[in-house]
């Protein structure tokens, strides 16, 4: 703490963000959760049903569940390519000293392009009449067997929407792991491999633990933004077929925007937020544990 | 992309972790080399397929926008087209406005970037370096916007607005874009901040500079990393958006990137995706040279600010 | 007041007893019927719509406009266009919620639009009609196809079109089957077709509306146009007969491997390229796409071999092969709160010259004038433009349009299960009727 503060002065720097914050996040949060006490379609009259809209999500609506577990994949999926590509792929370019600048522009090519191109370059990638990129790379080796609808098969459709977001953002994943990297000095890591370490002895002990606040930043990231995840599934499959690939957050859209039950969109993203917050928490807790 | 990435070679490891230091150095020696010119292809191999993983996504949206739309139509697309032509480019600025939507996606994204650094470096400025009584509480007010889905407050923000009269403007795409991404932001300050030695607070204090002048001098000066890279991420997430935009923008001149695309939508949905291609391959270059531009930067400022300890 | 209680009741002031009082309609006591008056005082006014950006709907009303304002010096129309039905339906919705929706604003006539009107928050468009004397140039199917249950009129067409069954002689011909005439020999027709390895019918099924067609025909034909109505408030059930058939009707064409391998994720223009390069032997769609289907717009090797059926009927069927679905498109509804002999002005400037201007583009019109068939146009335009003249009385509404949102999109994901035969026709009727019973009677309680 500086000791030669103001008042006034911790004012000025606070009262910016927390006018965005509280105008543009916290007011329209407050909003909702009040909302998810009442049932509304936006015409007429509310009507205060207290936890009715909670009850209803949590003991009868069976697409709710099936969103809810979906939704876990399609979160462990989007880690696995993000965060577990992210770092594999940010080592993989601390191995080489030319190009790298290049190259990491290259990787975050997927993440400007906009949405709406992506899903329907996956589409196509994964269609079956016309024959897709998928299925033909699984016919020119010989596994034609394999070969199917992704999108419209219930037991891949999961799988299938959440790839594209994952692979999306692994160059957003690589650049600020790669950037953590860096950062670490180098004289360990030389004086390491002198002592015999071999590669993977040097990142388990030098740079990993170097890196690790970094790496639980980015693993939070990660965590909310796939419990957040929407457009991707949402314009290739709309959840379907049936509720395959539903997710939590396509649900809420559908529930507010399609069905006009505004109370209980708002009481499903409470309840995203409480998801949310324990994901957070279970990282922070497993990740301090460890580290005592 | 497969899950391989973070599994070991658990045997290796168990197997040379209690040896290390007790091998003979010799024999060390005599098999690094082989062991790391193979690793070495391996790695450049994977490098290589990671890129193109990465960019063949782009120049199948290139080819596919320079081929002719009934071969799209016809054709595997993902085939090498026969013939090349400019006319879905010719179709993207006659039935849509492009400019128009690049200008205000770049309004949009830089309005909203310059509040997100400011209210960023400044309230990270104020919890972690200033300091005050309830600045536990205030951070974890921030933080738990990390969590919160950004659909959730459409509704009650469109009601909002449109009581203050703010509908249809800029400034309503700005501040929730902003104010969501406030939360990550003020997060990666906070940890940049921490990594500032007080030594440097306090030498500045005896020497009576105040907070502002300390904020100048000291904090902002050392901050350009954590903003490039602040900017970096979320120049992505607001130049895509679409939930927001849609919602809040009304009229046909405020339309970013995102809602542009709709122009080439037509009856009963169906969308000449040729033109849609063109269009998209001309909007997505003003954030990549952003970005190319940016990633200098960035590269610079991390490879300096590391070497100086 | 609805908005201001939810605002304050967010802002935390408890205000429950507000609640309480407002049972009633909302936005004061707003006249729906069409008469007006004083003095046109012109100004910018608003339209919410959904169609295409570049379509002829756009452009005459645009230049219709301008024509209008060099008149009347001070008008405006600006246009609010979301092109893309699901962001458009958000965007409607979100308007309705905060009360701000323009002038004129294109819906269907949902539930969603019924409740609007029961709130008082639209113009009776039969009355305007009426008024301005334009009500009897409207096709009558035209009118009937925005009608809410009850009859009432408040949506103005704009277009037009029969949804016909498009297919490839050659393709039929290869495999040695006939037009059909009932839904049964559709089904064989399907069968003999893949026989042969064609696709027998393309179907866009992201866009979820074309395969929702499919379940509205066999109740279409055994029980006519009531069945629905009826379904929709849960006084009929999915189990009752005529939906029992649609199922098993539905599942059987998916056994027969009716529609293409992964028609779910398989768009609207996908679908279409599927038809037209002669993959696939037929393809269920509308008028509107007159200008790609029958015109030189068509690859040439299909040219030749184009035809189109109407639906066909069954054993017994109540309604008949001269009655199926003739949609006039969303529609045009005026909003009751903005209303005012400027909007009204506007509108009779804009009805009496929209008719004319729209048959130029070549498409069918919500009034009898005959289109202009453009001079590219393969023979099979005019036959097709044909059928319109010959509608019967019945019009079969598509079921997207009738069944609260709720269950409509849970019909909408089931279908697709069931016609991939995930799901069997009994679960698939049961699983419905717990949805229309859950959903229905909460949406139309009001």
């Amino acid at each position: 703490m500086l000791p030669h503060r103001s008042r006034l002065s911790v004012l000025v720097f606070l009262a910016p963000p927390l006018l965005l914050f509280g105008g543009g996040v916290l007011l329209p949060i407050v909003q909702s959760l009040v909302l998810s006490f009442f049932e509304w379609d936006g015409i007429t009259g509310l009507d205060f049903v207290g936890l009715e809209n909670y009850r209803a999500l949590l003991l009868h609506d069976d697409v709710f569940r099936t969103a809810f577990g979906n939704q876990l994949v399609y979160l462990v999926i989007c880690l696995l390519l993000q965060v577990g590509g992210g770092l594999l792929v940010a080592t993989l370019l601390m191995t080489i000293t030319r190009g790298r600048e290049v190259l990491k522009v290259l990787y975050l090519m997927p993440a400007v392009i906009s949405t709406p191109a992506i899903a329907l370059l996956f589409q196509r990638i994964y269609s079956f009449e016309p024959e897709g990129l998928v299925n033909t790379l699984l016919g020119a080796v010989g596994l034609d067997a394999l070969a199917r609808p992704w999108l419209s098969d219930v037991s891949t459709v999961l799988t299938a929407v959440s790839v594209p977001e994952g692979w999306r953002f692994l160059g957003l994943y690589t650049v600020i792991l790669y950037a953590a990297l860096l950062s670490v000095p180098r004289e360990l890591e030389e004086a390491a491999s002198l002592d015999g370490a071999n590669a993977w002895q040097v990142f388990a002990r030098i740079r990993f633990p170097h890196i690790m606040p970094v790496f639980v930043t980015t693993l939070i990231m990660a965590t909310t933004y796939a419990l957040r995840g929407f457009d991707i599934p949402f314009l290739l499959t709309n959840g379907g077929p049936g509720q395959a690939s539903e997710l939590v957050t396509t649900y809420m859209y559908k529930t507010a925007f399609t069905s006009g039950h505004y109370g209980s969109a708002s009481a499903i993203s409470v309840i995203i937020v409480l998801e949310c917050l324990v994901a957070v928490g279970l990282i922070l807790l497993v990740l301090r544990r460890k580290a005592d | 992309m497969t899950s391989a990435p973070l599994a070991p070679p658990v045997p290796a490891r168990e197997a040379a972790a209690p040896a290390l230091g007790r091998r003979p150095p010799a024999r060390r020696r005599r098999e690094r080399p082989t062991g790391l010119r193979i690793s070495r292809i391996v790695s450049r191999v994977l490098i290589a397929a990671v890129l193109v993983m990465q960019v063949y996504p782009f120049l199948w949206l290139l080819q596919t926008s320079l081929r002719d739309r009934e071969d799209f139509a016809a054709a595997n697309p993902f085939s090498i087209p026969t013939q090349l032509t400019l006319d879905n480019f010719s179709r993207a600025f006659e039935q849509g406005h492009l400019l128009r939507s690049i200008l205000n996606s770049l309004i949009i994204t830089g309005g909203a970037c310059l509040l997100l650094v400011v209210c960023g470096m400044a309230g990270a400025y104020a919890i972690a370096v200033l300091g005050f009584r309830f600045s536990g509480l205030v951070r974890g007010l921030f933080l738990l916007g990390i969590v919160v889905p950004v659909q959730v407050a459409l509704v009650p923000l469109f009601i909002d607005y449109s009581r203050i009269g703010m509908l249809d403007t800029h400034l309503s795409v700005m501040i929730p874009l902003a104010g969501f991404a406030l939360p990550m932001a003020l997060y990666l300050f906070l940890s940049f901040y921490s990594y500032i030695p007080r030594e440097l607070y306090e030498a500045a204090t005896l020497d009576g500079a105040g907070p502002y002048r300390i904020f100048a001098r000291i904090t902002l000066p050392m901050s350009w990393n954590t903003v490039v890279t602040v900017v970096m991420v979320n120049a992505i997430f607001i130049w895509n958006d679409f939930v927001f935009a849609n919602t809040f923008i009304l009229s046909e001149e405020l339309k970013t990137i995102p809602l542009g695309l709709q122009d080439y939508v037509g009856a009963m949905g169906n969308t000449d995706w040729t033109a849609t291609f063109a269009a998209v391959s001309i909007t997505v270059t003003p954030l990549l040279l952003v970005f190319l531009v940016l990633n200098r930067a960035m590269i610079y400022g991390l490879e300096s600010g590391a070497s100086k300890g | 007041m609805k908005r201001k209680q939810f605002l304050a009741l967010a802002a935390g002031t408890a205000s429950l007893p507000l609640v309480a009082a407002c049972g009633g309609s909302s936005g004061g006591a707003a006249s729906t019927a069409a008469a007006v008056d004083g003095e046109i005082e012109p100004r910018a006014i608003s339209w919410l719509l959904s169609r295409p950006a570049n379509g002829p709907v756009i452009e005459i009303m645009t230049a219709l406009a301008e024509d209008y304002a060099a008149e009347h010096d001070g008008f405006s129309l600006k246009l609010i266009t979301t092109p893309d039905r699901p962001s458009y339906i958000q965007k409607y919705e979100t308007l309705a919620a905060a009360n701000e929706l323009p002038e004129l604003f294109d819906t269907d006539a949902t539930p969603f639009a019924a409740k609007l009107n029961s709130a008082g928050r639209m113009i009776d468009v039969e009355d305007l009609l009426t008024q301005l004397g334009v009500l009897e140039d409207f096709r009558p199917a035209a009118l009937d196809y925005q009608r809410f249950d009850d009859g009432s009129l408040r949506m103005i067409p704009l277009e037009f079109g029969v949804e016909l069954f498009w297919y490839n002689k050659g393709l039929f011909e290869e495999a040695g089957v006939e037009v059909p005439t009932t839904l049964d020999e559709l089904t064989s027709a399907c069968e003999a077709l893949a026989a042969t390895g064609a696709t027998p019918i393309a179907v866009g099924g992201q866009d979820a509306w074309p395969l929702e067609r499919y379940v509205a025909y066999q109740p279409f034909r055994i029980a006519g146009p009531d069945y629905v109505t009826k379904l929709k408030s849960a006084d009929a059930a999915f189990a009752d007969e005529p939906g029992a058939a649609s199922a098993a009707w539905l599942a059987k064409l998916g056994e027969v491997g009716a529609f293409q391998q992964g028609f779910s994720s398989v768009g609207y223009a996908d679908a279409q390229a599927l038809f037209t390069s002669g993959k696939a032997a037929i393809y269920n769609m509308g008028t509107w796409e007159l200008p790609n289907l029958a015109t030189s717009a068509l690859p040439e090797a299909m040219r030749e071999q184009i035809g189109f059926f109407t639906l066909p009927v069954t054993d017994g069927s109540v309604t008949g092969a001269d009655e199926f679905v003739a949609p006039s498109g969303i529609g045009v509804a005026v909003n009751a709160q903005t209303y005012d002999p400027l909007v009204r002005d506007f509108l009779a400037f804009v009805l009496e010259r929209y008719p004319a201007e729209y048959a130029k583009s070549g498409l069918l019109g919500p009034t009898g004038i005959d289109p202009v068939v453009p001079e590219d146009a393969l023979p099979i335009y005019q036959e097709a433009i044909g059928v319109a003249a010959e509608l019967g009385e019945a019009t079969l509404m598509p079921w997207d349009t009738q069944l609260d949102p709720a269950t409509n999109s849970r019909l909408q994901q089931e279908l697709v299960l069931l016609v991939q035969g995930d799901v069997t026709p009994e679960q698939f009727l049961s699983t419905m009727d717990e949805a229309l019973t859950t959903n229905a009677p909460k949406y139309f309680e009001d």
